[in-house]
């Protein structure tokens, strides 16, 4: 399918009617047509496709908690916290930006300054009931510290897990095995992200 | 000692059965027993090695009572209790009473004179439908031949009462040619 | 043989044909959705046990260990009583079947019949008939609109297709000249070429049409089709009583695999080389198979469409079949 023809929204003009006979009335036209449809061997075609089908062997089950179909860069699953990649701080710099622009109003925050004058982030919940998973957090996000994560299985004993501060950053353990990739999905900067940087220019 | 056992059990379910039949208020406790009952009997054929009537007795009335189930589903809501009102409840009993003795005691009357005995016992070596089929054929022609008669013309005339209208449709109808709708609301 | 051994050879045959029967239609079950699900592209059960065998046994775990509900406006006695008739009458018809040819163990001569009535075929059509009292009784008595919907195609069902059962199994019968399974067995000892389906292809067509309404399968699948009347009469069953109805449901598609095999397609006579329990394993595995296929490939019809096939089609070809089969005969 062409980009054309996908973009169309006018698709009227490519619907194909399916010839349909009107069905027969005279009793003997009618019994012309039993007649056809019984010989003609219809339900043998129907047989053998499935049989084909069968002989053929052609899965395509996923069998799911065994394996599992991968998923997109951009799919917007529970949030993850990351860390700084060198020194392992927290990225969150207590701006509250999220805080603002979540549109279901889901996310608190709690921050303070620490000894070194910074901002730190002292609490940090999402109500994933109220989190309509919409990306705004991540796209506004200047640190690119909240990321929507690829988790999406959510069954647990309390419906307070995946939501605490604690069990969105990252541990420090795992960062330090380097296994805390680069989010690559929705919000984050693009792999050429250098190259597009215009220089500012000076002159002012 | 079989034969026996099997006969009185027979025989009692079979009478619960057809009192329940009579005695039930529900529709559906008096079909479902009246069911079981007729099935039950065919095991009274079975214990007199006749099995060709037993069997037809199993396929003919499961396909009878079926039918009056049909009915009972139409006219009755079969979980309910059927309201009767009996006038002289004494008077349908005495009456009805008097005719089932009448019928026992005309039934039973050989019986106990002991003179009943079979008009067409048993033959060894010949199956039952074959004696069904001999006698069918040759001494009750007449009478089998009529009773087939009877139910083409049964089947025929069914057949033009039910199919008047069967050319037209009772639900592709318009509201303009609803005569029956009609008719009923007034 | 004395009295004795009768009862206890009888018994004995009843218990093994109770278990092997209840164990083949719950196996069924794990066939019929393995079947299906290759068919469509699916691979079915497959977690527990080995390739999911194992499957029917948690399913019978499960219905064993559920509530038995029954509804509170139901009419109780006929509501829990259908399920039995269901499942009853299944095996009941499964008395009159010869299963296998004779064979001798330990010394002994085994007929594997349980009952040789000399009217077999009547015998378990007419109680296989009886059978659909089960869904009737059940969908009347659950007080549920969709069960009372349930029972009345029920009636349909067996108005239609009781007819053209009998008539479709006359021809072969007037061949034969016996009502006995075992002697129409006998009378296609000769060997492939005798087989009743090369005189009688029409009949054996009918009979299994019939035999597709009279188990409810696919394309007669009118009782319980979701997609029209949820579950039909057993929207109001569940645990073991539901289990019944499985249970008759699938013996009585292994009875009628008998009945065709035996009837149409040679009986278990030796085939060739094969020996003749091998044989009639084979063509019941066959047809089970085709009924597992065909609900795989078909849509299934509407009611007035059943009673339009059998009435107006498949009984005048019956009658047909039975004339000329008739004249021949007589010629």
């Amino acid at each position: 399918m062409s980009l054309e023809q996908f973009k169309d929204r006018n698709v009227s003009q490519n619907y194909r009617f399916i010839p349909v006979d009107k069905p027969p009335t005279a009793p003997m036209d009618k019994f012309k047509q039993v007649l056809k449809r019984t010989f003609k061997g219809e339900l043998f075609v129907g047989l053998w496709v499935v049989f084909r089908e069968m002989v053929k062997f052609n899965i395509h089950t996923v069998q799911y908690p065994k394996e599992k179909l991968p998923i997109s860069p951009r799919y917007r699953a529970v949030h993850k916290l990351y860390r700084l990649l060198e020194s392992g701080y927290e990225r969150c710099i207590g701006c509250g930006l999220c805080e603002k622009i979540c549109i279901a109003n889901c996310i608190r925050m709690d921050t303070r300054y620490d000894e070194n004058q910074r901002k730190e982030v002292t609490e940090y919940t999402i109500n994933l009931g109220r989190c309509i998973f919409c990306g705004y957090c991540a796209e506004v996000c200047p640190e690119l510290a909240i990321v929507h994560g690829g988790r999406y299985e959510n069954a647990s004993e309390q419906r307070a897990h995946f939501v605490l501060k604690e069990d969105m950053l990252t541990p420090l353990d795992f960062l330090k095995e380097g296994k805390q990739e680069e989010f690559p999905g929705f919000g984050a900067v693009s792999p050429n992200a250098d190259e597009r940087i215009k220089k500012t220019p000076l002159a002012y | 000692m079989f034969e026996a056992i099997a006969f009185y059990t027979f025989s009692a379910i079979t009478i619960v059965m057809f009192t329940i039949t009579v005695m039930s208020k529900n529709a559906l406790y008096s079909m479902s027993a009246l069911a079981a009952g007729m099935i039950i009997i065919s095991g009274f054929f079975f214990l007199l090695d006749a099995d060709f009537l037993g069997v037809v007795q199993i396929i003919v009335y499961t396909g009878a009572v079926m039918a009056l189930y049909a009915f009972g589903m139409m006219f009755f809501d079969t979980t309910r209790e059927v309201k009767e009102s009996i006038r002289a409840p004494k008077l349908v009993f005495l009456l009805s009473g008097m005719s089932a003795l009448l019928l026992v005691i005309a039934l039973v009357a050989p019986i106990v004179s002991d003179h009943i005995e079979p008009l067409y016992p048993v033959v060894e070596g010949v199956e039952n439908p074959q004696a069904v089929g001999i006698v069918l054929f040759t001494k009750y022609l007449v009478p089998f031949e009529v009773a087939a008669v009877m139910l083409l013309v049964a089947m025929i005339s069914g057949i033009i009462l039910a199919g008047k209208k069967m050319d037209k449709s009772l639900t592709l109808k318009t509201d303009g040619e609803d005569e029956f709708q009609n008719g009923g609301s007034k | 043989m004395t009295l004795t051994e009768f009862v206890i050879a009888t018994v004995v045959k009843i218990l093994v044909v109770l278990g092997l029967f209840s164990a083949l239609a719950g196996f069924g079950t794990y066939l019929e959705r393995k079947v299906l699900a290759f068919m469509q592209r699916r691979l079915g059960p497959m977690h527990v046990g080995p390739y999911g065998v194992l499957q029917v046994l948690a399913d019978g775990i499960k219905l064993f260990t559920k509530e038995d509900i029954v509804p509170q406006n139901s009419v109780k006695p006929i509501f829990m009583i259908a399920p039995v008739i269901g499942a009853a009458t299944a095996f009941i018809a499964l008395a009159a079947v010869p299963l296998f040819p004779e064979f001798e163990i330990f010394g002994i001569t085994v007929h594997p019949i349980i009952s040789d009535v000399n009217v077999g075929v009547l015998f378990v059509l007419g109680v296989m008939a009886s059978g659909l009292y089960a869904p009737l009784l059940a969908g009347m008595a659950s007080a549920n609109k969709w069960g009372l919907l349930g029972a009345a195609r029920t009636v349909i069902q067996l108005l239609s297709y009781e007819v053209v059962t009998g008539l479709s199994i006359m021809a072969p019968l007037m061949m034969v000249g016996s009502l006995s399974l075992i002697d129409i067995n006998n009378y296609q000892s000769g060997g492939f070429g005798d087989w009743i389906v090369w005189a009688q292809p029409v009949a054996f067509v009918l009979f299994l049409i019939a035999g597709f309404a009279e188990t409810n399968r696919t394309p007669f699948d009118l009782l319980e089709h979701e997609a029209e009347i949820i579950s039909g009469y057993a929207t109001e069953y569940s645990g073991m009583r539901w289990g019944m109805f499985f249970i008759g449901e699938y013996a009585n598609m292994i009875t009628i695999a008998f009945l065709a095999s035996l009837i149409f397609l040679g009986g278990f006579n030796d085939w060739g080389f094969i020996p003749g329990g091998l044989a009639i394993i084979l063509k019941v595995s066959f047809l089970f198979f085709f009924f597992l296929w065909t609900r795989a490939a078909w849509p299934h019809i509407r009611p007035d469409q059943l009673m339009w096939l059998c009435w107006k089609i498949l009984l005048p070809l019956a009658v047909i079949n039975i004339v000329i089969t008739g004249l021949v005969l007589m010629i």
